[in-house]
């Protein structure tokens, strides 16, 4: 139905796309007179089936908060800081597109690095390029930190995904570490929750998590296994040390066939190429001789995956042959000492994997035979948020590899960013293209570091946005000759998201100008300027995918009741500040790009598009010309199922290998030594290990014994990172969960201790200190201590306002020294002490 | 025809979101919930237990509430939801107390004066709280509202993601509900009083 047509009626019900996280499940908003009286999912999607989360169902609080920005807004207080009032004053949109125009102008004719963009609304990645558009390359903000820098890297260099997921519908053991999928979040969780109660209730899958904190998924566990936290990668390689080297339990039927474990190594810890055609070699047992891996008629069943091979003197071994020996010497035993978890328990949860996997079955599906393989391990950023998170993902990525469940029934499942599903394109010696950055293009090294986050120097990393501040404050160590002067802001809150906050602060108190778009004022909004009212989700349209791996397909957003105030969208605000600043062909040309649209869609790049005419384009381009924003008006998406083609064996259909053996990640770091060298610039490039293996130096774990716990943060289904506290009825909601209430402290500690339920807590790391409220309890490991974020807002918004703010994020570190290597992801986990204030 | 829900603490995890459903379908007051679920932890760690159990009124077939109620107000429909008569109700609380299950709230006067921001009522709590009268006792309706306009599940069921809450008729031996407690051994919340509770948990 047209917009005019719907929004005429007096009771309707609305179809459009949720926006409460950074996934975006498919609502029907009931809307009687023109107001908004429910929200439910949209029964006749195939992802959410009508479901929606606590999130979801207070969307209507958003909308009708009366604390959302209503009109451009100026800052009348020439102070600023945490806790004063910026003394806003309402302005027209000219004059704040005006003020904002003429102060970036300056900025982008002088220097554009000079403007820090913090874009990073997930649900517009195609905006998050703006600043990249004006001629700035950094982003003031973090998404990796979040999600995972060392996660999603791994995922596209195994297998072109975005992120991976067990498969729901076959998985028959499912080991769960450091993750929400399934109970919390990730991945459109109102659609998840019943994928994983099927699982476990209808169809008896056991389910093993692990983690420091007994989260929902913990408590729905067949076993929940207290892990101390960042070591999780120690655990696994436990067990992947029981299948290889007790146990003999490993799919060589899947690695010969689909993975590099074949390719001759060698002892430089690259593969051993042909001289002359440069292709990688594999061992003919047959033929007892080492040739290309491609030979026409080899047998692979002749293929050798172990044995040391001694050609003229030197001695190669298949890469399986080397994952083996690499971790010769990670017994449970050695394993436990680390994890916490004892060997008897990292020997029998690894003896129950192995078994359930059933290596050598088969499955039919739809007439179509396929491996099956009932066994896999999910993974999140519990698991990898640390310093060496890229190992972390990829021993996460190993013990699947080992029992040969890469995208078979039962096992773990690539995840594509969008409707493209994985990025499958064939790359080097038979094997597929990694893709590190699926988010955005990598960016070209340079010996003088360009951006404040060092992006060039993580080629396999996503934006380490914590390290701006540290860059900016000392920009004389690398080099830095330009300071910022300018912040844009869009739905993000750099403020609260960057680690070490009082860094954050001091970058933020030399900003001359900073200019918001947002909903409702946050932490960073405290400090802007001007700041531009953004439409709420109800009110504004988009075309927003809903990710695989089950389904795939967009869901059209659309403004179920005409926008209550006099906001713009954010999209047509960037446009109008492209085009007075003097940038609009290059925004134009970006936006062709991130909205993948077709020839015949292409943006002129002098005139500017409406939002609207935007996601016409969009829809069109990628659904066909018939199928447009009308269409998408009348049929409201284009959800379906994946087919079981799509979600299974996808490398293999383009004759392509994935990697069992990680040289790509090797290569890359052999290639970044000899820069760094050359640039003269000490730099640890340590990580970049073709294998992934326990390293005792990680920070964390050495950090003074008077540290004596470890701290860390996390969510539930209430609460989309901290945002979420602003609604009433979450609030009211977690403020009856003792878990939301204060700071998790294992009982058997805070005895040790003296710490009460209640008790006031001094929390000091080595980079910061908190306070906070004891709840001593029993689901926390004992040299834990757990923090909600629910808890750590300081915002001037009334709602879930508390006494005091306990804000994890001022414990953490923000520079290179406690970043992964590989990855550019921050160490999440920090070590405190406690003392108590008042009882 | 008897109304009831089956509840299964296996899907249940805890999301809450059929707390916040309820607080959206029905515009109740700041901090009165219809339905919640409670988190219980057992156990001294590391063998600990966390269970969640939702909550919400019974609809019990020999409903005290009903039984001291005196003036008629709390009366059960044919279909077996127990509601209260907003004209009839005078606010005694005497059902408050009879309740077992403690599942019984008093609006207390001057209550729907005001929002959750105040005094000034945002158009989404102007369009619901006329719905309510403050004075008198309220309680989970089951969303007769919903099944008198011939939907099939209250708002809670509608929405709950684990489909751990299961709507339906007890008396009719094919429903869902009948089937889940007989084939999984559903319980009521009992208590001393002999109640009967249309609310039944699955293990």
């Amino acid at each position: 139905m047209k917009q005019s047509e719907m929004v005429a009626q007096k009771d309707y019900w609305a179809k459009s796309a949720c926006k409460m996280c950074i996934h975006s499940c498919a609502i029907r908003a009931h809307v009687v007179d023109g107001v908004v009286v429910k929200i439910e999912g949209d029964p006749d999607n195939p992802s959410n089936r009508g479901k929606l989360c606590p999130k979801g169902q207070a969307g209507i609080h958003r909308l009708y908060d009366p604390h959302r920005v209503k009109t451009p807004l100026r800052r009348t207080n020439p102070e600023k800081g945490i806790g004063v009032d910026p003394k806003w004053e309402p302005i027209s949109w000219d004059e704040a597109l005006d003020t904002v125009a003429e102060k970036l102008k300056a900025i982008r004719e002088d220097d554009p690095r000079k403007l820090l963009p913090a874009i990073n609304d997930f649900h517009r990645i195609h905006i998050w390029g703006w600043g990249a558009a004006f001629g700035t390359p950094h982003y003031f903000s973090t998404v990796g930190q979040y999600c995972g820098a060392a996660y999603h890297p791994l995922n596209g260099i195994l297998d072109g995904s975005f992120a991976a997921i067990n498969d729901y519908n076959h998985c028959k053991y499912w080991i769960q570490i450091g993750a929400g999928d399934g109970f919390s979040s990730h991945l459109h969780v109102a659609a998840s929750i019943k994928r994983m109660a099927d699982a476990r209730v209808e169809r008896g899958m056991k389910l093993v998590v692990v983690e420091p904190r007994m989260s929902a998924g913990a408590a729905k566990a067949d076993e929940w296994l207290p892990v101390r936290p960042g070591t999780d990668r120690a655990f696994v390689l436990g067990m992947v040390y029981v299948l290889l080297h007790e146990q003999n339990v490993y799919d060589a039927g899947f690695m010969r066939k689909h993975t590099n474990g074949i390719y001759l190594v060698a002892p430089d810890g690259n593969l051993f190429r042909n001289a002359e055609t440069a292709k990688p070699m594999v061992w003919d047992s047959a033929g007892n001789t080492a040739r290309e891996y491609d030979t026409e008629g080899l047998n692979l069943e002749d293929v050798a995956l172990e044995g040391v091979y001694t050609i003229e003197g030197v001695e190669y071994r298949p890469a399986f042959q080397e994952v083996k020996d690499s971790l010769k010497d990670h017994t449970p035993e050695r394993m436990a000492e680390i994890c916490s978890i004892p060997a008897e328990t990292i020997r029998r949860i690894a003896t129950e994997f192995g078994e359930a996997a059933c290596i050598d079955s088969t499955i039919k599906i739809n007439g179509k035979e396929y491996p099956y393989r009932p066994a896999a391990v999910n993974f999140y950023r519990g698991a990898i948020g640390h310093f060496d998170g890229g190992l972390d993902s990829a021993a996460m990525k190993l013990i699947n590899l080992v029992i040969g469940n890469i995208d078979v029934p039962g096992g773990h499942i690539g995840v594509g960013l969008d409707h493209r599903l994985l990025i499958l394109k064939e790359g080097k010696d038979g094997m597929i293209e990694p893709q590190p950055h699926l988010l955005h293009p990598a960016y070209e090294f340079a010996e003088k570091p360009y951006s404040y986050q060092l992006m060039e120097w993580y080629p396999i990393g996503i934006d380490p946005g914590h390290l701006i501040a540290e860059n900016v404050l000392n920009p004389e160590k690398y080099g830095f000759d330009f300071q910022p002067e300018a912040l844009i802001i869009e739905h993000s809150n750099p403020m609260w998201n960057l680690s070490a906050t009082n860094k954050v602060i001091e970058v933020f108190k030399k900003l001359k100008f900073i200019v918001a778009i947002d909903i409702v004022l946050n932490e960073s909004t405290d400090w802007a300027d001007i700041v531009l009212p953004d439409l709420s989700y109800l009110e504004s349209h988009l075309l927003v995918c809903i990710e695989p791996p089950m389904v795939t397909g967009h869901v059209y957003r659309r403004p179920v009741i005409e926008p209550l105030y006099d906001g713009r969208d954010a999209t047509d605000i960037l446009t109008e500040l492209a085009k007075r600043i003097g940038f609009l062909p290059e925004w134009n040309g970006l936006l062709n790009f991130t909205m993948f649209l077709s020839e015949e869609n292409h943006l002129d790049p002098d005139t500017p598009y409406s939002s609207l005419e935007l996601t016409d384009r969009m829809a069109k381009s990628i659904y066909g010309q018939d199928k447009g924003l009308e269409w998408f008006q009348e049929h409201g998406h284009t959800t379906r199922d994946q087919t079981p083609e799509e979600m299974y064996l996808p490398y293999a259909k383009l004759g392509q290998r994935i990697p069992l053996y990680f040289n790509f990640i090797k290569e890359v770091g052999d290639d970044m030594a000899e820069k760094m060298k050359t640039a003269g610039v000490e730099w640890d490039t340590s990580a970049y290990l073709p294998v992934p293996v326990w390293r005792d130096h990680h920070p964390l774990h050495n950090t003074p014994p008077e540290y004596d716990l470890y701290a860390f943060a996390f969510k539930e289904a209430q609460a989309n990172f901290s945002e979420s506290t602003t609604l009433p009825w979450i609030d009211e909601v977690v403020s009856c969960q003792p878990m939301h209430l204060g700071v998790m402290i294992n009982s058997k500690t805070a005895r040790n201790k003296g710490i009460k339920t209640g008790d006031i807590l001094k929390i000091e790391s080595p980079f910061g200190e908190i306070t906070g409220r004891a709840t001593v309890g029993e689901e926390v490991h004992p040299e834990c201590i757990a923090i909600s974020n629910t808890i750590s807002r300081w915002s001037q918004h009334p709602v879930g306002k508390k006494q005091r703010s306990t804000h994890f994020n001022k414990l953490l570190p923000a520079d290179v020294k406690w970043t992964c290597g590989m990855t550019g992801h921050l160490e999440t986990t920090a070590r405190v002490k406690l003392s108590v204030i008042s009882e | 025809m008897r109304l009831g829900m089956v509840i299964d603490l296996k899907r249940c995890v805890g999301c809450q979101a059929c707390t916040v459903a309820c607080k959206a379908e029905n515009g109740t007051s700041p901090g009165i919930m219809y339905t919640k679920v409670l988190d219980q932890v057992s156990g001294t760690y590391p063998n600990v237990r966390k269970q969640f159990v939702p909550v919400l009124c019974n609809h019990c077939r020999n409903a005290p509430c009903e039984r001291v109620c005196p003036t008629g107000a709390t009366h059960k429909r044919e279909d077996g939801i127990v509601l209260v008569d907003h004209d009839k109700c005078i606010g005694c609380r005497a059902c408050y107390v009879a309740c077992p299950y403690n599942n019984r709230i008093f609006l207390k006067r001057g209550k729907l004066k005001e929002g959750y921001y105040g005094k000034k009522m945002t158009p989404y709590e102007r369009a619901k709280y006329p719905e309510h009268q403050d004075g008198i006792v309220e309680k989970c309706k089951f969303c007769s509202h919903r099944i008198d306009e011939g939907l099939t599940e209250t708002s809670c069921v509608q929405t709950c993601p684990a489909d751990a809450r299961i709507f339906g008729n007890l008396d009719d031996p094919e429903s869902k509900v009948s089937r889940l407690i007989r084939s999984r051994g559903g319980r009521q919340a009992l208590c001393e009083d002999d109640t009967d509770p249309s609310v039944y948990y699955l293990d």
